[in-house]
């Protein structure tokens, strides 16, 4: 990838790219699919975010010892500013009450959902369309991996109907679609054996 | 328009009426990152707790923000709006204008 500051040759700057990762959403998608340049840059940040998320899962349970109680509200604070994502309206019963969900704690919520379901694992969740706006019809896409054995419609349709009655309590979101793609298929954890 | 913080006494009031709102399971700085730093640092050497609770003052109304995480049965705006009426309810008559923002849901 060569890169003049944080722009890259076919014009796109790692910020965009960045805010894609974010929230899904950028002027010509299209151009991603077929850009050397941006898969590449794009593969870089996503490697970026997992090392930061484990250094910081690495620190606050370095943290968690002691008399370091600050420190770890601290890094846990950390955590939630890392990714607030857009900002949810929520209907305040005054009018001078400004009331919001950040997009990073629903979209944490629906990894939790996908987590938790038996012998699945979450990957990118995304929420399309304008959240900032009430009312505003927004489609939900989780990515999952399944272990292999399990059924696979089951799962995605299991995800589908919890996810629904999850975000129709937690938000006001007007969820209008659930998209739920299975990426990969695990293989499932073998015993070790000894080796020869 | 002169804008001032108002006393830490006041936030330290606040967040016990938001911690004590049902649903609500944490209370975190509604301040930038590196005044939360320099709180929670100040906070250890000193012993007393810094207000997570931003509470400003602008004529005869107040401005407060808080960022709170959410859990349990009760529906997430449910718990936003509590916290926002606790809050008007504690500091009336005085005219206010509450942000609350949902930073956790769960978990």
């Amino acid at each position: 990838m060569s890169a003049s500051g944080d722009t890259l040759d076919c014009g796109h700057s790692l910020a965009e790219l960045s805010e894609y990762l974010d929230t899904g959403r950028i002027g010509n998608p299209e151009h991603l699919a077929q850009c050397p340049e941006c898969q590449s840059g794009l593969a870089s940040l996503r490697r970026l975010s997992a090392l930061g998320h484990d250094l910081l899962d690495a620190d606050v349970t370095e943290a968690g010892s002691g008399s370091d109680d600050w420190m770890q509200a601290i890094l846990g604070n950390l955590r939630l500013e890392l990714r607030p994502g857009r900002s949810i309206p929520v209907r305040g019963d005054d009018p001078e009450d400004l009331l919001s969900e950040t997009e990073g704690a629903v979209s944490a919520l629906i990894e939790s959902i996908a987590d938790g379901l038996p012998g699945t694992a979450a990957g990118k969740c995304r929420l399309q369309g304008d959240v900032t706006e009430p009312g505003a019809p927004i489609t939900v896409g989780v990515e999952i991996a399944v272990v292999f054995g399990h059924p696979l419609e089951e799962r995605a349709a299991a995800l589908r109907r919890e996810l629904a009655e999850t975000l129709a309590r937690d938000t006001e979101l007007n969820v209008t679609a659930i998209d739920v793609t299975i990426t990969d298929v695990l293989e499932a954890r073998q015993t070790p054996q000894e080796k020869p | 328009m002169t804008e001032h913080v108002v006393p830490n006494e006041l936030a330290a009031e606040l967040q016990q009426i938001i911690t004590a709102v049902d649903g609500v399971t944490a209370v975190y700085p509604a301040q930038p990152l590196w005044q939360s730093i320099a709180g929670a640092a100040v906070s250890a050497v000193t012993g007393e707790a810094a207000p997570t609770v931003a509470v400003a003052a602008s004529g005869d109304s107040l401005a407060v923000k808080a960022r709170i995480g959410v859990g349990g049965p009760r529906p997430a705006p449910e718990v936003a709006r509590a916290v926002a009426g606790a809050i008007r309810q504690h500091l009336s008559p005085r005219r206010c204008a509450v942000e609350v923002v949902v930073v956790q849901i769960g978990g």
